[in-house]
């Protein structure tokens, strides 16, 4: 082990160029995820003929796949029918379309909870459908939604880490270069890298846990 | 009912999927104007060779995270063909390929050659053209001093060998040494650390890179001399003669000016 050697200045200001990555990716992935997410999880929930099956179908296909194929996929089969994406536009559309079924069944889950007695009453208070699900159901579905689409967010944030099998200069990434100069770097690295990743995602549970107590 | 509904699905998702091919065959079309030229006049045309390269690789390609970088045989090469192809070896463009992109990266037109420790492979040939060999490397084993392994003939059945994913060396080992187990790992330093954890009880792959781990930890020692021949090639996409030939020149010209030399003796020490 070579603690010096592996933490040196410019190796950890490499760590953290990778970090920045890291972030970057995890964050925009979060934001498109999210939005699709709950148009994917509403859609499949309002059980529209057609159009929630194909919901249905899609999501199910994607959540049961594993995201290694996924970025493979995007990373080397989109190509082949002429469509070229940069290795941060791959990593950032597979994860963004892995996740976003993942949070519509979230979603999903979370509307289904609403009591159908609410939407009922609302219904035959004279709001219509889309009133209903916007004013009556969605808040309280949001509400109970948190715990669980924070914990996806932080596996999402962690699964960024998968992008360095097509070399997207991440913290794994950076982390691997800089073990390869040295092999006695290996194991101080890994101790920064899980630091690196533990504060980030502790802040994220520490914010959930805030959300879930202030409405309490 | 089903049936009606699972007909609407797929007719939605083919209408889909031919959208986006029919907006991809414009793209396609677009490209195909370019790709007439070939690939030795589009680089002139835009004056700057994008290479392949490792940039997890001691000795061959390895980014320095202090100069940001990438250091190694491979690199000075490529530096060297560009001096060559278009009068400035500043006028090229590395870019990370691991074992397992390079070939696509390739033929999708991202880089315009690969420079990576490729071991020249029939099974290759039939994806891409390769340059004359530019680096002769030979496949070894790297074991703790003192271990029983004293050459291939040791690797018996329950013996368990490392080798590093997607390379020839796994493939190699698995025919000369079928009874022994094989672990692979994702990269070289990784299985350097599981070597020295004691997960196999020989690493596998060329010479030229195991003397680079010796060089690290001197406890380590290479045994039984090479048992394959691994001939690296500078990789471009299939049906490009003229830059193969404009490679084979520049490698020629190095070889004969002893600049070629002057690269192989700055990175690999010893044989």
């Amino acid at each position: 082990m070579d603690i010096t050697g592996a933490l040196s200045a410019d190796h950890l200001k490499f760590l953290a160029d990778g970090f920045w990555l890291t972030l970057y990716v995890a964050f925009i992935s979060i934001v498109l995820s999210f939005i699709i997410g709950i148009l994917l999880g509403t859609l499949r929930y309002a059980k529209i003929p057609v159009v929630s099956k194909v919901v249905a179908v899609l999501v199910e296909t994607i959540r049961n796949m594993p995201l290694l194929l996924i970025i493979f996929f995007t990373f080397f089969a989109l190509p082949e029918v002429g469509i070229k994406l940069s290795v941060t536009v791959a990593a950032i559309s597979a994860l963004t379309v892995f996740e976003s079924a993942m949070l519509a069944e979230i979603v999903r889950g979370g509307l289904n909870s609403v009591d159908k007695g609410q939407i009922e009453a609302a219904r035959s208070s004279g709001l219509t459908y889309i009133q209903t699900l916007r004013t009556i159901v969605m808040p309280q579905a949001l509400r109970r939604m948190v715990p669980p689409i924070v914990s996806q967010f932080i596996s999402l944030l962690k699964d960024t880490s998968l992008c360095v099998i097509v070399a997207l200069p991440e913290l794994m990434h950076n982390a691997q270069i800089i073990y390869a100069q040295n092999v006695n770097y290996i194991i101080p690295v890994f101790i920064v890298v899980a630091l690196m990743y533990f504060i980030v995602n502790y802040c994220l549970s520490l914010i959930a846990r805030r959300l879930e107590s202030r409405q309490a | 009912m089903f049936k009606s509904k699972a007909s609407k699905i797929t007719g939605i998702l083919l209408l889909s999927a031919s959208m986006l091919l029919s907006a991809c065959g414009k793209s396609d079309k677009e490209t195909s104007g370019t790709a007439a030229k070939n690939a030795l006049e589009q680089i002139k045309e835009k004056d700057k060779i994008v290479v392949g390269v490792k940039y997890d690789t001691r000795l061959f390609g390895l980014k320095n995270p202090s100069s940001g970088e990438v250091e190694g045989f491979d690199i000075d090469i490529s530096k060297e063909l560009a001096k060559d192809i278009l009068g400035d070896e500043k006028k090229i463009e590395f870019k990370e390929v691991t074992s397992k992109t390079r070939i696509p990266m390739l033929n999708n037109g991202d880089i315009d050659m690969i420079v990576a420790t490729m071991t020249i492979s029939e099974e290759r040939k039939k994806e891409v053209d390769f340059s004359d060999v530019y680096f002769q490397a030979g496949q070894s084993l790297l074991v703790k001093k003192g271990s029983p392994i004293k050459g291939l003939e040791d690797l018996k059945k329950g013996t368990k060998v490392l080798a590093v994913k997607g390379s020839t060396s796994a493939v190699n080992i698995r025919e000369k040494a079928p009874e022994t187990t094989v672990l692979e790992f994702e990269n070289y330093t990784e299985a350097f650390t599981a070597l020295k954890s004691g997960q196999g009880d020989a690493l596998t792959t060329d010479d030229s890179i195991l003397y680079g781990m010796v060089d690290q930890d001197s406890n380590y020692e290479l045994v039984g001399g090479t048992f394959t021949d691994e001939p690296y090639g500078i990789a471009v996409k299939k049906g490009n003669k003229e830059l193969v030939d404009a490679i084979n020149s520049a490698l020629k010209k190095m070889k004969d000016s002893g600049k070629y030399d002057e690269i192989k003796n700055k990175w690999i020490k010893s044989n």
